[in-house]
């Protein structure tokens, strides 16, 4: 495999290559005839992340002919495996200081990939990086049309909602409601705003009532540049870091965001926007799949003791970016049972930890079942191994919520 | 080589208190040095340049040409100042001989950045031997206040080794290239690290820094790449040495910013034996003023350049 690439793709790859950097630690190379992907998987098995570049998307693309059986798209892509920290230290020389970066690797077999940098100075530097030919290489494939929900929003929009929640919370629930379901003049208490975006604590961790929990309500119509969803209300929770790395890449390409997504449990997708025809003329695109906790935030099933008072609110440690009025009592059921959640009093919030705790367990204990990954205390749902065809050829019934195991 | 002592007292480090220094000439029986730096930071900068370590002794030879400033690390690594009489508003010479004696680098260098006080560019007496063989400084120029300050002197360590470079062949094999690219190739050289190789073609005329570690990094200077990368390039035979990194990186990590800012070259040259020999142009300049000097030649002023050499001692091939 031999490529070359400058200009305004180099700088694409380098953002490609540190988006991948926070995600993941091994970055897996396959190249085909007519494109070159990238894949790394986070080490909790719970992030995958992918790119994929078109040979228009290099200056200079040529992959051995007998590297093939057949010259068919499909077939057994020429791989290598390298350490993602060693090819961030390639790219250590700033992209305006290179006139052209090369790769290559001679053959299938070969140990090592090098990168040659021609600079603007005249010096040529050659990185040569160990790599190992996996052969388990794990890859996985969504496709965006099988998602009955998704959302659009700009990079600094999504910045801006996030910079609302502590900088150090590791994991983020949407909660997507029809939009047309909020009729005018219901005051639902929530002010019309049909997408809720919350704080996820880990309920069993020590300092549950010391972290800063917030909730942001949010009008779809407002905040996003696209809203669809149909149905009952659906909730998904997922890591936050490899959110922002897919935010800082977005927004280094100047492009938009788009997130697709199911019900708690099933993976979220995560895309560029390319204009309007979802990326069939740009030569790069990048997706990155996030498991989703498989404990639903919604149907939690307990109902509290006490209504709500604003006294109890004041009393929390808790930020509203939007519609900062107490909840008042006729609130739809989902949006209600949270807000209880995070308002209630030291006696019933014990009754609920415990309910949450059980439906952790057994959240867990669908994991081992279905797949063969060793649990990982509190993390969300693990991608499995390898992924079965279903999200790619039968639609989702989404007819109702699942009830939750116990 | 025997230095004379005019004071005819001992140095030696003492943690008694110091006795108070003279506050002119006056009962100064003995002739030594005195001069006058009139740009401070400059040599702040002059001296950082060979500053590796946080703690370094060093051995300052004084005489009638100027200054002279060794350090040197581990018999594989000296470093060596030259602070030339032009680059002094005033330097009056009185020793016999060349007086040698030892100082912490560090204490030197942060002794003088006391005087650079931002808004107070106050010129600094150097004077040489104080009573106690100590080397005293102060603030001369301004009427109403003054700074004083004692840097206590010992004898030097006798110098395990002299470098004594010489070139490699009939003709010199060497190259200049701008001291930023310089730096940050040694700087992109961090990566692969422990040993690196320099290499020298004649035909294509090219050199090539390698190293090799859990990656390797090769760096090719190649002299038709572009004009502008190697300013001047000699070499007759091919040469191969190695060197270990951190020697390699302490000849450049310290190079002041106004030396990549003046786009000024540093020469490298490996010598008989593979002994590498880098050097670097400091200007001292008076503040306000520059003085451009390059190795391409054409001085507009008569230099207030600081010349720095380091020399790197080669790893033993097995």
């Amino acid at each position: 495999m031999e490529l070359s690439m400058s200009g305004g793709a180099l700088r694409t790859f380098s953002r490609c290559v540190t988006c991948l950097a926070r995600i993941g630690s091994d970055l897996v190379f396959q190249a085909y005839p007519d494109k070159l992907e990238l894949h790394t998987l986070n080490s909790s098995r719970s992030a995958f992340a992918s790119v994929s570049l078109t040979r228009d998307f290099f200056d200079h693309f040529h992959l051995p002919a007998d590297a093939y059986a057949d010259a068919a798209p499909s077939s057994t892509p020429l791989q290598c495996s390298v350490l993602l920290k060693s090819v961030l230290a390639v790219l250590r020389t700033p992209t305006s200081a290179i006139d052209r970066l090369n790769a290559s690797l001679p053959n299938p077999q070969a140990s090592k990939l090098e990168f040659v940098i021609h600079c603007v100075s005249g010096r040529k530097k050659t990185h040569r990086i160990s790599c190992s030919a996996e052969s388990d290489v794990q890859t996985l494939a969504l496709d965006r049309n099988g998602f009955p929900s998704r959302l659009a929003i700009r990079p600094r929009d999504l910045t801006r909602l996030l910079s609302n929640f502590q900088s150090s919370l590791q994991e983020l629930t949407v909660i997507a409601t029809e939009p047309a379901a909020r009729l005018p003049g219901v005051d639902d208490g929530t002010g019309g705003k049909a997408v809720e975006l919350l704080s996820y604590i880990d309920p069993t961790k020590d300092d549950y009532d010391s972290r800063l929990h917030t909730q942001l309500w949010i009008d779809p119509a407002e905040e996003f540049l696209e809203y669809e969803h149909a149905g009952d209300p659906v909730d998904v929770t997922f890591g936050v870091k490899e959110l922002k790395a897919f935010l800082t890449f977005c927004e280094g390409c100047e492009v938009d965001i788009l997130l697709f997504y199911q019900k708690a449990g099933e993976p979220v997708l995560l895309a560029p926007r390319f204009g309007f025809d979802d990326g069939s003329s740009s030569n790069f695109d990048v997706t990155l799949v996030l498991a989703t906790m498989l404990v639903s935030q919604l149907n939690d099933g307990s109902v509290p003791q006490q209504p709500p008072t604003s006294a109890h609110h004041a009393e929390e440690p808790r930020a509203a970016a939007a519609a900062p009025s107490p909840v008042p009592e006729n609130v739809s059921n989902h949006t209600r049972i949270w807000s209880e959640l995070s308002g209630l009093t030291p006696k019933s919030f014990e009754a609920n930890a415990e309910n949450r705790a059980q439906k952790e367990r057994n959240g867990r204990a669908n994991v081992l079942n279905d797949t063969s990954v060793l649990p990982n205390t509190n993390a969300p749902c693990k991608l499995p191994v390898t992924y079965n065809a279903n999200y790619i050829e039968q639609p989702v019934q989404m007819d109702h919520l699942e009830e939750p195991p116990g | 080589a025997g230095e004379q002592n005019p004071a005819g007292g001992e140095a030696w480090v003492r943690a008694t208190g110091m006795s108070s220094s003279t506050t002119s000439g006056q009962g100064d029986d003995a002739p030594g040095l005195v001069c006058v730096v009139d740009c401070v930071h400059g040599m702040v900068d002059a001296l950082s340049c060979v500053r590796w370590n946080k703690h370094q002794g060093a051995v300052v030879e004084l005489s009638e040409h100027g200054i002279v400033v060794t350090v040197e690390e581990s018999g594989c690594l000296q470093a060596k100042v030259y602070l030339k009489t032009e680059l002094f508003a005033e330097y009056d010479y009185g020793a016999e001989g060349r007086p040698r004696f030892g100082l912490s680098l560090g204490l030197l260098v942060d002794c003088l950045n006391m005087f650079t006080v931002p808004g107070f560019a106050s010129p600094v007496e150097i004077r040489y031997p104080g009573p106690d063989m100590q080397l005293l400084l102060r603030s001369v120029g301004s009427p109403d206040a003054c700074i004083h300050a004692e840097i206590r002197t010992r004898i030097p360590d006798t110098v395990a080794w002299d470098y004594h470079f010489e070139h490699a062949g009939n003709t010199p094999v060497t190259f200049t290239v701008k001291s930023a690219i310089l730096k940050e190739s040694i700087d992109d050289l961090e990566w692969p690290g422990s040993s690196i190789q320099i290499h020298f073609h004649p035909d294509p005329p090219s050199v090539i820094f390698k190293g090799e570690g859990h990656g390797d990094l090769e760096i090719e200077f190649s002299y038709y790449a572009n004009t502008d990368l190697l300013i001047a390039f000699q070499c007759d035979q091919e040469l191969s040495y190695r060197y270990k990194y951190k020697f390699l990186r302490a000849t450049t990590s310290n190079v002041p910013s106004s030396v990549l800012k003046e786009n000024r070259g540093s020469k490298v040259t490996i010598g008989r034996g593979g002994m590498l020999k880098i050097q670097h142009l400091v200007s001292v300049a008076r503040l306000g003023t520059q003085s451009y000097h390059n190795f391409a030649g054409g001085a507009q002023q008569p230099s207030r350049i600081a010349f720095i050499e380091f020399f790197v001692k080669p790893e033993e091939e097995d």
